[in-house]
C-alpha cells in the first residue's frame, strides 16, 4: 500500500483524537497532538506539493522571460520535489531581485510587470495555505 | 494522568537544592511534583510544587520554572525576559507573575534558568478556538485591551529592564524592529521568500510616524499567552520572552493580528467590536490611535512573524530541537501570515484582489 497523503492523513486523525487526549496534561501530549496534525498537513500537502511547483516554476519563467531574463518555457528534467524545490527557488531568488529593480525604476512598464509579480505572490501563498487545524477542546474528547 | 508526579527527578532533585538555598530561612524543602508543560517552545518550562519549612511552619508553593533549550521559538535572552516580568509586576493591575530567581549559569540546572510564581486557577485560550471562552467573550476581551495598554502606560524610567537593554529614540523604534526581523528571516531562511523581502522594501520605504510614548513592549501579547479564570477575567499574562521598549503600537498591532482573531475580523482580537477595543486602550495606554501608524504596525506583525515562524522552521529542521510546534508554526503560522501580507501588499501595488 503506497497510498501516502491517505496514510499521512489517518496516522495524523490517530495521533489528534485517539493517541494526544490519552495523554492529557502531560508534555507528550502535546507534542502527539501537534505531530498528528503535521501528518495531516503532511499528507494533504504530499497530494499536491509537485503540481503547485511545476506551476510556480512555469510563472516565474513566464513573469523572468516578460523581463527578458530566461526562456519563457521552463524545461523541467525531474519530477522529484527536491529537484523542483531546488528549480523554483533559483527562480524565486531571481525574482526577488527583479522585483527590486522594478521597484526602483518606476515606470509604467515596470509597474505593469510588478502587478503581474504580485499576482503571482497572492496566488501562490493562497495555494500553499494548508486547510485550518482542527483542534479538539475538553468537551469533544 | 496522576497531578502530582515528578517526570524529571534528576532535575528536581537539583531544583530542590537550589531553591532551598536561595530561599532564606527555609528548610527541608522537597520538590513534590514537577511536570513538563507543552506549550512554552521558546524555553522548556515545568509546573514544579514544592513544600519547605520556615520560621511559622511547614509551607508549599507552585512554581513555573523555564529553563533555556538547546534551541527556541525565540531566541531571547532570559534576563531580558526576567527583567519583563519584574518590571511589570504588581504594577497598574497588570497580572504579571512574580519573578523569584534568575540563574545564568548552567552549573546548577545544566542550563541557565530563571523562576516565577504560578499564577493558580488559569486557563490558557487556544487563539484558533476563542469560542472556547464564551459567554465570557466580550468580559474577557475588555480585560485584554485594558491589560495591553496598561502595558504601555508604565512609567520605564529606572524600571529593570531599561536597565538591561537599550532605549531607542522615539522615530527609531521602527527601524530597530525591521532591521532586527529582517535579520532574522535572511539569517534562517530556508528557501527564498519573495513576499518577506517585499514586505521588507516597503516597510522601509514607508515608515510610520515617531512613537507617541516610549514604553515596555511585551512582544507577544495575544491570546494563547494569557491565563483566564472562566468567568471573565484575565488572571496571568505570560511569555514576556520578547519583551523589550519600543513603540507602544508594536503590542497592539500584534494582539490584533488576523491569525489571533479566529478568523473573526469584525471584533478586535476576536474579542469586542475595533470601537470598543480601541477606547479600552486608549484610555489605559494614554495613547492616541493613529491610523496611519497602526497601519504600519499591522503589516509589520505579519512580517514579524514570518520572522519568528522561519527562525523556528530552522531550528526544528535542523534538529536543535524536535519540539513539533516548530514546524507546525514554520509551516502553517508562516504560510498565514505569507498570505495576509500578500493580500494587503498586492493593492497597494495595484492589483485588484
Amino acid at each position: 500500500m503506497s497510498d501516502v497523503g491517505m496514510i499521512l492523513q489517518r496516522v495524523g486523525a490517530t495521533l489528534v483524537n485517539d493517541v494526544a487526549p490519552k495523554l492529557e496534561g502531560d508534555y507528550a501530549g502535546g507534542k502527539a497532538g501537534m505531530g498528528g496534525m503535521l501528518a495531516v498537513m503532511a499528507g494533504e500537502m504530499w497530494d499536491k506539493e509537485a503540481d503547485l511547483l511545476v506551476g510556480e516554476i512555469t510563472r516565474l519563467k513566464a513573469l523572468l522571460s516578460a523581463a527578458g531574463i530566461g526562456e519563457a518555457e521552463p524545461r523541467i528534467e525531474s519530477f522529484k520535489i527536491s529537484d523542483l524545490k531546488t528549480m523554483r527557488n533559483e527562480l524565486a531568488s531571481q525574482l526577488i531581485e527583479l522585483q527590486a529593480s522594478l521597484e526602483a525604476k518606476g515606470d509604467e512598464a515596470s509597474m505593469a510587470l510588478n502587478r503581474q509579480i504580485w499576482g503571482h505572490l497572492v496566488a501562490t501563498s493562497a495555494a500553499r495555505m494548508p486547510s485550518p487545524p482542527e483542534f479538539s477542546g475538553p468537551d469533544e474528547d | 494522568m496522576p497531578d502530582k508526579v515528578i517526570d524529571t527527578p534528576a532535575l528536581a532533585e537539583k531544583f530542590a537544592a537550589y531553591a532551598e538555598a536561595h530561599m532564606p530561612g527555609v528548610s527541608n524543602l522537597r520538590v513534590i511534583a514537577m511536570n513538563r508543560i507543552h506549550g512554552g517552545a521558546s524555553r522548556e518550562t515545568f509546573s514544579v510544587d514544592i513544600a519547605y519549612e520556615d520560621a511559622t511552619g511547614p509551607k508549599t508553593k507552585g512554581l513555573i520554572l523555564r529553563r533555556d533549550p538547546p534551541d527556541s521559538l525565540i531566541d531571547t535572552e532570559r534576563r531580558i525576559e526576567f527583567a519583563a516580568i519584574r518590571s511589570a509586576y504588581g504594577k497598574a493591575g497588570i497580572p504579571a507573575p512574580e519573578a523569584l530567581f534568575l540563574e545564568i549559569d548552567e552549573g546548577p540546572l545544566g542550563a541557565p534558568f530563571f523562576v516565577m510564581g504560578r499564577i493558580e486557577g488559569g486557563t490558557p485560550l487556544n487563539p484558533f478556538r476563542i469560542e472556547d471562552v464564551e459567554p465570557h467573550r466580550a468580559d474577557v476581551g475588555r480585560e485584554f485591551f485594558r491589560y495591553l495598554g496598561a502595558i504601555a502606560s508604565l512609567d520605564i524610567e529606572g524600571t529593570a529592564i531599561s536597565e538591561e537593554i537599550d532605549t531607542p529614540s522615539p522615530d527609531q523604534c521602527w527601524k530597530r524592529e525591521l532591521d532586527y526581523w529582517a535579520g532574522e528571516i535572511r539569517s534562517n531562511t530556508r528557501e527564498p521568500q519573495p513576499v518577506a523581502e517585499a514586505a521588507i522594501r516597503y516597510l522601509s520605504a514607508n515608515p510610520p510616524p515617531p512613537a507617541q510614548k516610549l514604553s515596555l513592549v511585551h512582544g507577544d501579547f495575544r491570546t494563547g499567552n494569557f491565563l483566564h479564570d472562566g468567568e471573565g477575567h484575565i488572571n496571568a499574562i505570560l511569555d514576556w520572552e520578547m519583551a523589550h521598549i519600543g513603540d507602544p503600537y508594536e503590542d497592539l498591532a500584534w494582539a490584533t493580528d488576523l491569525l489571533w482573531c479566529g478568523n473573526d475580523q469584525e471584533r478586535a482580537a476576536g474579542f469586542i467590536p475595533w470601537p470598543e477595543a480601541i477606547g479600552i486602550w486608549q484610555e489605559a495606554s494614554g495613547c492616541k490611535f493613529d491610523p496611519a501608524a497602526f497601519e504600519w504596525w499591522s503589516l509589520f506583525a505579519h512580517l514579524k512573524g514570518l520572522g519568528i515562524w522561519t527562525s523556528s522552521a530552522r531550528a526544528y529542521a535542523d534538529a536543535k530541537n524536535d519540539d513539533p510546534i516548530l514546524a507546525w508554526s514554520g509551516w502553517f503560522t508562516h504560510a498565514a501570515h505569507e498570505l495576509m501580507l500578500a493580500s494587503r501588499l498586492a493593492p497597494k501595488h495595484g492589483v485588484d484582489l
